[in-house]
């Protein structure tokens, strides 16, 4: 398995720039998402690194060797790149049986036939589909589909497999599984993976890493709960789940004795603690983020340490495993998410409150 | 101290990466040159079948003599069609189409739908059994119906003077209405074929909301289902009339003997049954009908743009079919009635024809098998086997192959040149076979000396694959179009080069529509006259030809055998056409 190496690459589409400036260096073994909302150029991105698209700027290397330089004019066409790739739609060739899909990579490569049987079945047996073998592929499941995708994308074992919302056309339960199936298996065979998704859960539930982009930039490259609990602005903030984004001003700040630095923050009508990763100034206006899992709502009272406001629930909606609570403070209304189980009652006061490292804060 | 994973680059010089291969590799890495040559060599393979006899014909327009004779450039060509003569074949010409367009659309969509969207009994035979007219060549039938209809001897009307007493016959074929009746024949099951998968494709949830809205049955078929349909529709009368103004044999058979001319028997006669002649006149009329059908399909092209079918092309739902109750042995009954007045009236007139001594005269004493004795033992007849088949093989094999080749590089890749090759492939379009007869006629005349194709079977060949080439460019464009790009790029990452996933992806998926289209392709060849008629010369003969030959020279007894033998590789091909290519797609 190879790294796979992304600098300054860079795809117009006449005007557009579909992706701009990416560095990106993926090590060995690997597994790197691609997360972003439609159009950010995740798909675009991959398919310059599987050479289904030239980049018109920047250098991409796979392993040691340089498989495009748009400024040298050199590019390595896609065949010679030894790579494996899952496409969304699966592209299972529907002339072929589930057999011949797998043994396609084999077959053009002119392995001898004792091999290409033995590596076809240990893959389909790597996705359980070996029962399967003889089946004309049109017959199949969208979820058997996407596992003979992926056996084929693995047979060759190539240098890298690339991998295109494979989980996208699956219902919910099915997709978890297999996602969970898929890790479990990247990392036993040490695959270095490219992923792309616009799901933020899958993206943090498979990933050691996860690249957010956003209009064919890259935002952050961070490890998930990085990502999460630690965005470099407020728009990766603000990209995970929904989020309570407060205005404040910087009071004071000093190094924690940890990573991160500890500010003491003031917004309107409330203050309180919370950490940030680089140092600010006093009166420097930031975002604090807080997460409405992180938040708890307790009887009106002062609260030692932290973060809290004080206000009024203003709506409860049961959604199964949580309950979603709106608290109208005076700042703005705050998004709380409780246990079911407890009861609330509409129109009584409360405070809410968030231990000092559930909020982050971000420059503005 | 920064905690955030960098996005800087800071360990990419941990080795550094090299370019592999040498530069010759690099330089060819893309595959220029190659594709460079083979782009040049498609342009002049086309360049050679369309814009060069298009150039000729203009040339000969303007010439005033014959083909290869010394002459000098005038006007005298387009002076002599401007005549109120002409003006005349013209209206005959533009009347004729319009008046067999407007019904057969009519029974078309009438056909379309019972076979679509009702439970009538047998419906998938019945559809086999509707477009097999399209199939067989109209110069059989054409014959057929002068036999059959012919005001004296014609089994009809002998029929009708035993039953009724009348002295008058009860239909003359040589008459306009005959010639629009001949035409329709081919028309109702070409526009069935063009429409029916429309009817089927539509999606019913848009007529069952209708119906939720309270409109009635019939509102519904007007308001909803019409109007969806409307693009369809318009698009078949267009291509419907612009395929009546190119229609030969029709106009051959019954309207030449009425003295009712059109412009495609207006150029044969200006070539063939004049004392001397007057290609002038024929190559002016010709280039004029190339502008008139170029009008025709600007007109197709503005009607039709920006017209989606988007609503109709949906898949994965059952029509909703109408139960008819009783009526739908009524609608059994319609098809059967059209599929007994256009296949088998003819071809039992054939069959009869062929057995009987003289045409005319059907007594048991006159009962023989002379006829085909005499075909089978007819050495130029043999020879027009031969050659139909194999120009109907080579023709239809190399027409294919070209159009594949053309509807790849216009469909699936982005190569600079394409909408030139696609849209030189597509020139043939808007010439009747008759026209570019002509042209060829010039541009062989014109070739230097060495290249020795005036006169031989080879200039039927190429007529052929240039008339076939928008069909080819059509069928294949549609298969490609089917193809998720998917499939081809999956295959190019797992090693494939572009040549092994043309070969063993695309060709091997694409195949069956290729075989359709063969068959199509081969078709067209069996049935072509009009070119034909203009390019054979002695030992190059068809079966068409020698068909014409033989009825001019009287001998309806052997047409009706030659005419059989077609029929039965008509029913020979296209059974294995529905049996074995249907059967690969459906499967897909
Ligand atoms: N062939 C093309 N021509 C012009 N623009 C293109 C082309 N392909 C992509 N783009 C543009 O490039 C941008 C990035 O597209 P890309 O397909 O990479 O998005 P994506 O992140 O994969 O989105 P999604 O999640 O919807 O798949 C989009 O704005 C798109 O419109
Ligand atoms: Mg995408």
């Amino acid at each position: 398995m190879a790294s796979v190496t992304l600098e300054n690459v860079t795809r117009m589409y006449g005007a557009i720039t579909a992706v701009d400036h990416v560095n990106l260096k993926i090590k060995s073994g690997e597994f790197v998402t691609l997360l972003g909302p439609s159009g950010c150029g995740k798909t675009t991105t991959l398919r310059m690194v599987a050479g289904l698209e030239k980049n018109t700027g920047g250098r991409i290397s796979i392993g040691d060797n340089v498989v495009s330089d748009a400024d040298k004019g050199y590019f390595v066409p896609s065949e010679r790149r030894r790579l494996g790739m899952v496409f969304q739609s699966y592209a299972i060739w529907p002339h072929m049986t589930v057999f011949d899909n797998v043994a396609y990579p084999l077959r053009i490569r002119r392995r001898p036939d004792k091999e290409i049987q033995d590596r076809v079945m240990n893959a389909l047996r790597l996705v359980e589909m070996e029962q399967y073998a003889e089946r004309p592929s049109p017959a199949l499941s969208g979820g058997q589909q996407q596992r003979v995708a992926i056996a084929r994308a693995l047979v060759f074992e190539p240098e890298v497999l690339l991998l295109d919302e494979p989980l996208s056309n699956l219902d919910a339960r099915l997709r978890t599984q297999m996602g969970d199936e898929f890790r479990q298996l990247q990392q036993r065979l040490k695959i270095t993976a490219l992923y792309v998704t616009h799901d933020q859960s899958e993206a943090m539930a498979l990933s050691d890493r996860v690249v957010v982009m956003h209009g064919g930039k890259i935002l952050q490259v961070g490890a998930p709960e990085d990502i999460y609990r630690r965005p470099e602005n407020r728009q990766v903030a603000a990209f995970f789940g929904t989020p309570n984004l407060l205005d404040a001003k910087v009071r004071d700040c000093r190094p924690n004795g940890g990573q991160y630095y500890k500010l003491d923050v003031e917004g309107q009508g409330w203050s309180g603690e919370c950490h940030a990763a680089s140092e600010m100034p006093k009166g420097a206006d930031v975002t604090v983020m807080v997460r409405p899992e992180n938040l708890q709502i307790r009887e009106t009272g002062t609260v030692n340490g932290g973060l809290s406001w004080s206000g009024e629930i203003s709506q409860a909606i049961f959604r199964g495993p949580h309950r979603s609570i709106m608290v109208k403070t005076p700042a703005q209304t705050l998004h709380v998410e409780t246990p079911s189980l407890a009861d609330v009652g509409i129109g009584r006061p409360v405070t809410v409150a968030a231990p000092s490292d559930a909020a982050w804060a971000v420059r503005n | 101290m920064t905690i955030i994973h960098n996005r800087s680059l800071d360990d990419i010089n941990d080795t550094t990466p090299v370019l592999g291969g040498n530069a010759i590799t690099r330089a060819f890495s893309g595959g220029s040159l190659t594709r460079l040559i083979g782009m040049l060599l498609l342009i002049l393979i086309l360049g050679f079948l369309t814009i060069y006899p298009l150039s000729m014909l203009l040339y000969g327009s303007l010439h005033s003599t014959p083909p290869g004779m010394a002459g000098e450039f005038n006007l005298n060509g387009y002076r002599s069609i401007m005549t109120t003569q002409n003006l005349i074949v013209l209206v005959n010409t533009v009347g004729i189409s319009l008046a067999k367009t407007i019904p057969s659309l009519t029974i078309a969509v009438f056909l379309a739908w019972i076979v679509a969207r009702t439970d009538t009994p047998f419906r998938g035979t019945l559809e086999v059994l509707i477009t097999l007219p399209f199939f067989i060549p109209p110069i059989l039938t054409a014959m057929a119906w002068g036999m059959l209809a012919n005001p004296q001897v014609g089994v009809i009307n002998m029929a009708w003077r035993w039953l009724t007493g009348a002295q008058d016959p009860l239909i003359n074929i040589y008459s306009y209405g005959g010639v629009i009746w001949h035409m329709c024949q081919y028309s109702i099951p070409f526009l069935f074929l063009f429409m029916v998968d429309a009817f089927r494709a539509m999606d019913p949830s848009l007529e069952e909301s209708s119906r939720m809205c309270g409109a009635s049955r019939w509102t519904t078929f007007r308001k909803i289902t019409l109007l969806l349909m409307l693009p369809v529709l318009t698009s078949s009368f267009m291509l419907s009339f612009i395929k009546g103004i190119e229609t030969f044999e029709s106009a051959l058979f019954f309207g030449l003997p009425a003295g009712i001319k059109v412009i495609t028997t207006d150029i044969y006669e200006a070539i063939n049954h004049r004392a001397t002649p007057d290609y002038q006149y024929a190559t002016s009329l010709s280039f004029a009908i190339m502008g008139l059908m170029f009008l025709l399909v600007i007109a197709q092209w503005a009607i039709l743009r920006g017209k989606s079918f988007q609503t109709v092309t949906g898949k994965g739902f059952r029509p909703n079919v109408m139960e008819l109750g009783p009526w739908r042995w009524v609608t059994f009954a319609v098809c059967v009635l059209f599929f007994l007045v256009t296949v088998v009236l003819p071809v039992g007139q054939l069959l009869l024809g062929s057995f009987f001594r003289f045409f005319g005269f059907y007594t048991y004493d006159m009962l023989t098998l002379e006829h085909y004795r005499a075909v089978f033992s007819n050495s130029e007849f043999w020879r027009a086997v031969r050659n139909t088949m194999m120009l109907g093989l080579l023709g239809a094999t190399a027409t294919m192959a070209l159009g594949a080749v053309v509807a790849y590089i216009s469909v699936r890749t982005k190569w600079r040149g394409r909408s030139l090759i696609d849209g030189m492939a597509w020139l043939p379009w808007m010439m009747p076979g008759m026209v570019l007869g002509v042209g060829f006629l010039w541009a062989f005349a014109m070739l230097p000396g060495p290249i020795p194709i005036y006169g031989t079977i080879w200039a039927l060949l190429l007529a052929y694959i240039a008339l076939g080439t928008p069909v080819a460019v059509r069928v294949m464009t549609g298969s490609y179009h089917q193809l998720s790009y998917d499939l081809e790029e999956c295959s190019r990452v797992h090693g494939a080069s572009w040549l092994q996933t043309l070969w063993r992806i695309l060709v091997a998926l694409a195949w069956p529509a290729f075989a359709v289209g063969w068959v199509l392709t081969f078709f067209g060849i069996m049935r072509e006259l009009s070119a034909s008629i203009l390019l054979y010369s002695v030992g190059s003969e068809t079966l068409a030809v020698v068909l014409l030959k033989l009825w001019a020279n009287g001998n309806a007894e052997q047409v009706s055998v030659i005419g059989l033998m077609m029929m039965l590789l008509v029913i020979l091909f296209r059974w294995v056409q529905l049996r074995f290519i249907k059967a690969r797609i459906s499967k897909l």
